[in-house]
Parts: C-alpha cells; structure tokens; sequence
C-alpha cells in the first residue's frame, strides 16, 4: 500500500508533470516552426496537439488582413442559358453558417483540384430544379479601394473594383 | 561539500514554493464556471441554429464528402466520430446528443463527464470537415480541454444545486462551503496561460504585415466581403485618422495584454481593453459566436474576490429576507430544500414557526401559506413571496419567466399555488422527489 503522504506526492507530482507538459504545448504549438530547435520541440507534442486540436498559430488577421476573393458560380442548363450566383449574398452574420461558408468557398477557390469536384457536385443537386448541364466556379478578386471611392458612393464589390476569373468548369454529372 | 549541498537543497526548496505559488494556490472555481456556462451556451445556441445544415456540413452529401476528408487526411492522430457514421440517425443521434450535452455544460448538470462528451463533439465536427473550421472553432478546443481536466460544476451549477439540496434534506439550516482546492487554482492558471500567449502571438504576427504597420487594417477588414460594414466605411473614410487609432489600439492590446494581465493594479484595465476589443470584433465585423467565446476564456482573469465583492453588493442591495415555513410538513420542507439550494449568496433566512414563531406573521396565517418577511416589515404570502424572491435570489433567475408573465403568472399561480398549500399533507406522504427520508 502507498502511504497517504507518497499518495499525495505522487498526485502533487502528476499534476506537476501535466501543467508543465500542457504549458509546452500552448507556447510552443504556435511558434514559427521554420528554426530546427522549434520542429524539435514539436515532435514530442505532434500527437496531443493533433488528437485535441490544439495545433493552432493564433494568426487571426495576420500578418496581414487578406481580402480574401468573392465566390461565385453559373449554372448552364440543357438550353444552355446562365445562371449567375453569388451566394455570399444570402448569407447572414447571425448565422453560424457565415463564417463555414466563407471557409468553405475559400476552399473551393484555394484548393480547386482537391474541393472543386465535390462542390459542383452539391450545387448541381442543390440547383436540380434548373436541369444544370455544368457549373462554372468563379473567383471575384477585389482591387484597390481608397476612402475617396467610399466618399463617392462606390462599394467595394463594384465591378470596377472586381476582376471575376473561372476557378474551374464542372460537368453536372447524371444531367 | 555540505554547503554546496545545503545551497543546493535551498536553490530547489525556493524553486518548489515559487512553482507551488504559482500553480496551486487554493482557489474557488467561480472564474472558470463563468467561463464554462458561456462556453456551453454559446455551443448549444451555434450548433442548434446549424441544426438544419447538418448533413450539408457533416453529410456524406455534403459540401466535402467523408472520402474526400479521408483523402486528404495528413495525419493519422486526426479522429473524428463522424468518419464512422454510415447511417443517417446516426449523425441526427449524435447532434442530439451534442447539443443535450452543450445544454448540461452550460447549466452544470452532471459535468464531470458531460464535458468530455462535448469535447469529443467538438472535435468530431471540426476534423470531419476540416476546412470550414475558422478562429472560434480553434479556440473553443483549447478551452474546453482545459475545463475537461479542471474541477468545474462544483459552483453556478446543477451539480452544487443537487449536494445542496442533499445536505439540505438532512438539516434545513445547514450549509455547503463553497469548494476550493489548489487544483482548480491551477487549471484556472492554465486557462489564463492559454489566453495570454494566444493574445501574445495574435499580437506578434501583426507586427509582420504591412497593413498592421501602416495602420490600415481597420480599413482593409471592413472592405472584405465578409465583414463588410457600410456605416463603418463612411466614418473611417471621412475621419481615415480612426483607422489608424483602432488600428495601433488593437495592436497595443493584444502586445500588452500578455504582460500586463497578471499584475493586480493593472489587471482591471487590460480586462477591460479585451472585452472591449471582442465587443468592437461582434458588433462592428460580425464576429459574435467568436467574441462571446473569447470574453469567456477572459473570465479566468475575473478575482474570485471580485465575485464574492459583487455578491455581496446584490446582498445588501436586495436585503434581508426571511421565509417562515411550517417545519412538521415535509411536503413544505423538501420544497424549501430544493429553493434554498439554488440561493448561492444565502439571502434567504428561514424560520420554522412550528419551533420559532414569527412575531411579524401570525401562526394561523402560516399555517395556511409559507411568508415571506421583508426588510421593512411587509409580509408576502404564498405565490407572492416566491415572485419577489426568484427576482432577487440570482440563481433563481430562470424561473422569472414562469412568474412574471403579465396576467398569467398570478391568474395561475395563486390558485396553483392555493391548491399544493391545502393539500400538503397529502403531497407530504407522496415523499416527491425525496432521496431519502428526512432526518427528524
């Protein structure tokens, strides 16, 4: 049997051990890992920072903002007219869907071979009622917008201010 | 040689107190309860409003189907429930049990293992469709690990509602101290730690980007699509000074923060600055679910002190209250257990008229209904002392909306209430709710 006194140090002691170990990893997991000494450090904490999602760089607006491109999207029916959408319209900052969207048309737009495929695939089903033929994804990259264009009114997702190029042409499949 | 020793075993003596000092001084766990009852419901409010996405966000026919996810899955220590659902009920089961278990956290109810469910929820959801996690999503995993290992739901809860009522059943005056232990003093450190650095790098990486150093992020954030602020661009475009202001002041904060937050003068300030931060970040660019998480994990930097200091305010505030009771009922006794138990500041005194009589209410009134006596000597009965005290005890709080519907909650309530009084002898040998017998 462990005495009371070496059960309450072997406790003192884990505890010890643990908030050390957590500690490491809040301070270490965001730290550039470009120097050797920091992906050395990492490698011990890789498995807890993964299997908890605590692998995080704290980068939120940084270095720099980002204006981050517009996602949109045409659909060509049977009859071969266009359907233009720009689904960031509907979409609400009161909804959690907001900000999962964004993430995911960024996705889309950033990673087009990987998520293109299977996004079509979900607008093709979504838009079923219009008998789409393909989908045309497109970016919409903002330019330059100064403060005397705000004092003339302009907004930023202006087409002046916009250049619209195509992500990818999806064919519906089953169409 | 015994010097050196002697110095040495000093060196390490002085280290151990520094680190016991530091990490395990005894401390109540009010900071992290704040933390966890806004934490829990901000995930039940999120996750519930996406309950009708759920098959687009989390489904096979979703936005990423799980082949996809699993195809581009670059670790193996990246897991998720969600890969191994097949059925639809499934993911619906485990919405449902996501959210009921949100809803536990966030009330307190049988925390100690409803919290690693909802770690678990968590974490299922943002690795399962990994690209749609965005700033919230990361620090909520962080925070809620910390609570799973941290002694929360022993205060503000259900949990200590319940062993109230317990040792309550026993002897109605009794009282639960308050839990404290060097444990919870530590986690809520850790907590603290985990805020600090995540502020220190949002801070540090600023510093590296030019719209940051030039002063015009503000600028640049409210002309992004998504947090696009019309009425914030017409100011900021007619007085561009602003930008530059809010956006050194954001750098400021987050640079001083880290070091300032754990000084006892300057703490008050650097909280303040922080919270005002996240309310600038919800209100002006949209970011709500994200902010309100954020101000939680800044409740570990809330004094326990200052708490008890606020409690005590709203004490002298709603002043003395007494209920006089009849103690030979058990009905009554098990009621006033139950009550009592979710007055965390002890306003409420009790009086037993069987055994004290009141010298403010007669016998024969109590006799027919339970009196609430007030400071100035009025005298409230039945359904009326209930309705002045849930306004004044906070952890009765929620029960305000049963008793001030306009109308309603007196045109039902006094005859409810009338009906149980005259028939408490009946309700008393149905023994409601009652765990075990009441001690005599």
């Amino acid at each position: 049997m462990i005495s009371q006194q070496w059960r309450a140090r072997l406790t003192y002691a884990a505890m010890s051990a643990f908030l050390a170990w957590h500690t490491a990893t809040i301070v270490i997991a965001p730290a550039p890992d470009v120097s050797a000494f920091v992906q050395a450090l990492r490698v011990p904490l890789h498995p807890y920072l993964v299997f908890f999602r605590l692998d995080n760089p704290w980068d939120f607006f940084a270095p720099n903002v980002g204006r981050r491109p517009q996602f949109r999207y045409i659909i060509e029916d049977v009859r071969g007219n266009h359907h233009p959408f720009m689904p960031t319209k509907d979409l609400n900052w009161f909804h959690p869907s907001f900000f999962w969207s964004y993430s995911w048309y960024d996705a889309v737009i950033d990673e087009p071979e990987t998520y293109a495929d299977a996004a079509a695939a979900f607008l093709c089903r979504k838009h079923a009622s219009l008998h789409p033929v393909s989908i045309i994804l497109l970016q919409a990259e903002g330019g330059d917008f100064t403060p005397e264009d705000q004092l003339a009114g302009k907004n930023p997702m202006d087409p002046e201010f916009v250049t619209v190029t195509t992500v990818k042409r999806v064919a519906c499949t089953g169409s | 040689m015994h010097r050196i020793l002697e110095f040495v075993r000093n060196v390490f003596a002085a280290l151990g107190r520094a680190w016991s000092g530091f990490w395990f001084q005894t401390s109540v766990t009010t900071p992290l309860e704040l933390a966890r009852m806004g934490i829990g419901a901000a995930l039940l409010f999120h996750y519930a409003m996406a309950t009708p996405f759920l098959f687009d966000l989390w489904g096979e026919g979703g936005w990423v189907p799980r082949a996809l996810v699993l195809e581009n899955k670059t670790d193996p220590w990246m897991q998720s429930l969600l890969y191994y659902f097949t059925a639809p009920w499934q993911w619906v089961a485990f919405h449902a049990l996501f959210l009921v278990c949100s809803a536990a956290l966030m009330v307190g109810w049988r925390t100690s293992w409803v919290k690693w469910i909802v770690l678990v929820g968590q974490i299922s959801y943002d690795y399962r469709t990994p690209v749609l996690f965005y700033g919230v999503d990361k620090i909520l995993a962080c925070l809620l690990l910390i609570m799973c290992v941290a002694p929360i739901g022993r205060a503000m809860s259900l949990d200590r509602v319940r062993a109230v009522r317990a040792a309550k059943l026993e002897k109605l005056a009794a009282t639960l101290p308050p839990y404290a232990s060097p444990w919870a003093g530590a986690c809520t450190r850790l907590m603290q730690i985990q805020m600090a650095v995540l502020f220190f790098y949002s801070g540090v990486g600023k510093l590296r980007g030019d719209d940051w150093w030039n002063g015009d992020a503000l600028w640049v954030v409210f002309i992004t699509g998504e947090h696009y602020n019309r009425f914030m661009l017409d100011l900021l475009a007619s007085h561009y000074w602003l930008t530059n202001v809010g956006t050194y002041g954001t750098v400021l904060i987050e640079l001083a923060f880290p070091f300032l937050i754990w000084q006892r003068r300057t703490r008050p300030y650097l909280l303040a600055a922080a919270i005002f931060l996240h309310v600038q970040f919800a209100v002006l660019m949209g970011l709500f679910y994200f902010s309100f998480v954020m101000v939680m994990g800044h409740m570990s930097f809330v004094r326990p002190e200052w708490l008890a200091r606020l409690g005590q305010a709203w004490k002298r505030r709603m002043g003395d209250m007494e209920m006089i009771y009849d103690g030979r009922c058990g009905f009554c006794v098990r009621s006033m257990a139950w009550f009592l138990a979710f007055d965390g500041l002890g306003q409420v005194r009790i009086r037993d008229f069987r055994i004290d009589p009141s010298p403010v209410v007669s016998d024969a009134q109590v006799e027919k209904a339970l009196y609430l006596v007030l400071p100035d000597g009025r005298a409230l009965p039945g359904f009326e002392a209930y309705r002045y005290v849930v306004l004044r005890v906070p952890g009765l709080w929620w029960q305000i909306p049963f008793f001030y519907v306009p109308v309603l909650s007196r045109l039902c309530g006094h005859p409810i209430y009338n009906w149980i009084a005259a028939n408490r002898g009946r309700l008393s040998s149905l023994r409601l709710g009652l765990a075990r017998p009441l001690a005599k």
